[in-house]
């Protein structure tokens, strides 16, 4: 590989963190050939004892990415993170896709059952008190088991309900978010020690 | 045994070569591949990492041989990371040496 190819590749598959990170860490390269080159090395030997540029990215991208996960649990970056976990090897589609989809089914379900129980809740109060409204309209008509009064106050409740769900599910989004990046940042730390990790290309790296 | 372990022994050496004195890249890398046989190229993202984390930090120093190089020096919280680093590779290197010891008796 010649030493354009090498810094080539690392630009390419580092062009999402920060720019004046990505330059920093380029000159860290180019000076190490430049000095190796002094030393009467060539471009190939040198490439050949760095090693690979595409693990070296994949690497410093899970690297970049996980740290600001843990820094700033948002929902987009936590799904940076698990794609880049996700880059990192077959191992991790199933201990990494598996219980990030299964924590954010859960997740959406409680969201769209508390958007359930609010809205009915609301349709309940709106109901019983534009009752002489709809009722105008033809063959609509507006019954509940239980009297007006009950009617009502059972809207509020059930509407106070689904509010207090969607604050319950608003924390429990945040704190799966946080602990997706806390799992992330466990499963990064021993997966980049595995030797028999069946990445592509893999190389036996430190 | 800790996992982080591996990963903190290179940052142990780094850190220990850079506790006697600053080094340019190209010089930290050829000392440490004087000793460990490692793929030179993860160095620097280490040496990249460490620098965010605090434990080093990078200045520019002209060179007779063409432009400034970027030398790396050791903060003090980098010099209590590398003593705790220190303090487990010891135990470790002695825990070992007690199963090795048992084993041969």
């Amino acid at each position: 590989m010649t030493k354009k190819t090498f810094i080539e590749v690392l630009k390419k598959n580092l062009h999402m963190i920060p720019i004046e990170d990505m330059n920093d860490l380029i000159y860290d390269y180019e000076e190490h050939f430049t000095l190796g080159e002094a030393e009467g090395r060539t471009e190939d030997e040198i490439c050949k004892s760095l090693g690979n540029p595409y693990d070296i990215a994949k690497q410093v991208r899970a690297d970049y990415v996980i740290a600001e996960a843990v820094e700033e649990s948002t929902s987009s970056n936590i799904l940076r993170a698990v794609l880049a976990s996700l880059g990192l090897g077959l191992f991790n589609l199933i201990f990494v896709l598996g219980p990030f989809l299964g924590l954010a089914g859960v997740l959406i379900g409680l969201w769209a059952a508390s958007l359930g129980v609010t809205l009915s809740g609301i349709c309940l109060v709106l109901g019983m008190a534009f009752r002489p409204l709809l009722e105008l309209i033809p063959y609509v008509v507006v019954s509940m088991p239980f009297g007006n009064m009950a009617a009502i106050l059972i809207g509020i409740g059930f509407t106070a309900m689904g509010l207090l769900m969607g604050i319950g599910t608003y924390y429990l989004t945040k704190g799966g978010l946080s602990l997706t990046a806390r799992y992330l940042q466990f499963n990064y730390n021993i997966i980049s020690n595995r030797k028999d990790n069946p990445r592509k290309g893999a190389r036996d790296e430190n | 045994m800790n996992i982080q372990f591996k990963k903190g022994v290179l940052e142990l050496c780094v850190l220990a070569i850079l506790d006697q004195k600053d080094c340019y890249g190209y010089e930290l890398v050829n000392e440490l591949s004087d000793s460990i046989a490692i793929s030179e190229g993860t160095i620097y993202p280490l040496l990249r990492r460490l620098k965010k984390e605090g434990f080093v930090t990078t200045y520019l120093r002209e060179s007779q041989e063409g432009p400034p190089r970027k030398y790396y020096q050791i903060t003090e919280v980098g010099k209590e990371t590398k003593d705790a680093l220190l303090g487990e590779w010891h135990k470790f290197v002695n825990g070992v040496n007690d199963v090795v010891a048992k084993e041969s008796e």
